[in-house]
């Protein structure tokens, strides 16, 4: 099994990041690589076992499923369902932590999955350098990193 | 039953603050109110179970427990057994976490505890500030950290 994890430091308080993340249709709003989204079945996006079918800029089309959501630790887990990316049974986890002292956000974001493991180095930095910490700059552009 | 949390960033990479904090038996080399420490019945201080007995610079002493230690999560907890402050049923956790976006160190520091009814404020502020937040500022100004990081 494969393992992303990255993290870093947003410079809002933990409440206002997780108001930009929570949103499970969101992607859009925040993230570049995201050209449009939607939840399936007209269901709201907070509810645990919706599922978001959403578009890159490349044309990428995926589905993933919220699996959970926690307004009180501010994390989101969700699995993919389908995507253009060699890999199965991958599960990520988007977390944010208050820092205490300087009112900014320790942020996480990281998955597991299986592949091929000649496959294996290209999607772990693929997934975390485009994906995961090509959010991250994205929310230090907007909040301040 | 007060719940108090703090969390930092410290510049130095994460497996060199976990080689100072993992030490159950070393917060007399760094902690400000912590003049001795030794571990009782000779224990190693990494052995879970262990107790270890610390001298304050007032004077006064404490014994608190190792619960758990872990080298793969870095993360440890303890409880107090015998205190000067009327603080009961204490456990702390400590954990630290990697900032890959720059090679610096998250470090969270919290606990659960309860105190004499209307001394819940007081006593959390205590542990917070001169516990927690000391301790957290002497450890980032510890030579062997500095220049580390970004």
């Amino acid at each position: 099994m494969a393992r992303v994890y990255v993290s870093s430091v947003i410079g809002a308080p933990a409440a206002k990041v997780w108001a930009r993340v929570r949103d499970f249709n969101g992607l859009p709003n925040w993230h570049p690589r995201i050209a449009e989204s939607r939840i399936e079945n007209g269901d709201p996006a907070d509810k645990v076992g919706c599922i978001r079918a959403f578009s890159l800029r490349s044309g990428d089309r995926l589905r993933e499923q919220l699996l959970g959501l926690s307004d009180y630790d501010m994390f989101c887990t969700y699995a993919i369902l389908d995507s253009p990316m060699p890999l199965t049974n991958y599960v990520a986890t988007l977390r944010l932590t208050p820092i205490t002292d300087l009112e900014r956000t320790f942020i996480e974001w990281s998955a597991d999955f299986d592949c091929a493991p000649e496959q294996e180095a290209e999607l772990v930095a693929g997934i975390g350098t485009n994906v995961f910490q090509g959010g991250f700059d994205a929310l230090k552009r907007a909040f301040g990193g | 039953m007060p719940h108090v949390v703090r969390s930092t960033i410290i510049e130095a990479p994460v497996d060199r603050l976990w080689s100072i904090l993992r030490d159950f038996n070393g917060h007399d080399h760094w902690h400000p109110i912590v003049a001795r420490s030794e571990i009782e019945r000779a224990n190693p201080s990494d052995r879970v179970g262990c107790i270890r007995r610390f001298q304050l610079r007032d004077g006064s002493e404490l014994r608190e427990q190792l619960l758990t230690l872990s080298d793969l999560e870095m993360t440890f907890s303890y409880c107090l057994l015998d205190t000067p402050i009327p603080l009961f049923n204490y456990v702390a956790h400590v954990r630290l976490l990697p900032v890959t976006d720059g090679n610096r160190s998250f470090w969270h520091w919290e606990s659960r505890f309860t105190t004499p009814p209307g001394r819940e404020a007081e006593l959390a502020r205590l542990v917070g500030d001169e516990v927690y937040t000391n301790g957290i500022e002497a450890v980032r100004r510890l030579p062997e950290l500095a220049g580390e990081g970004v």
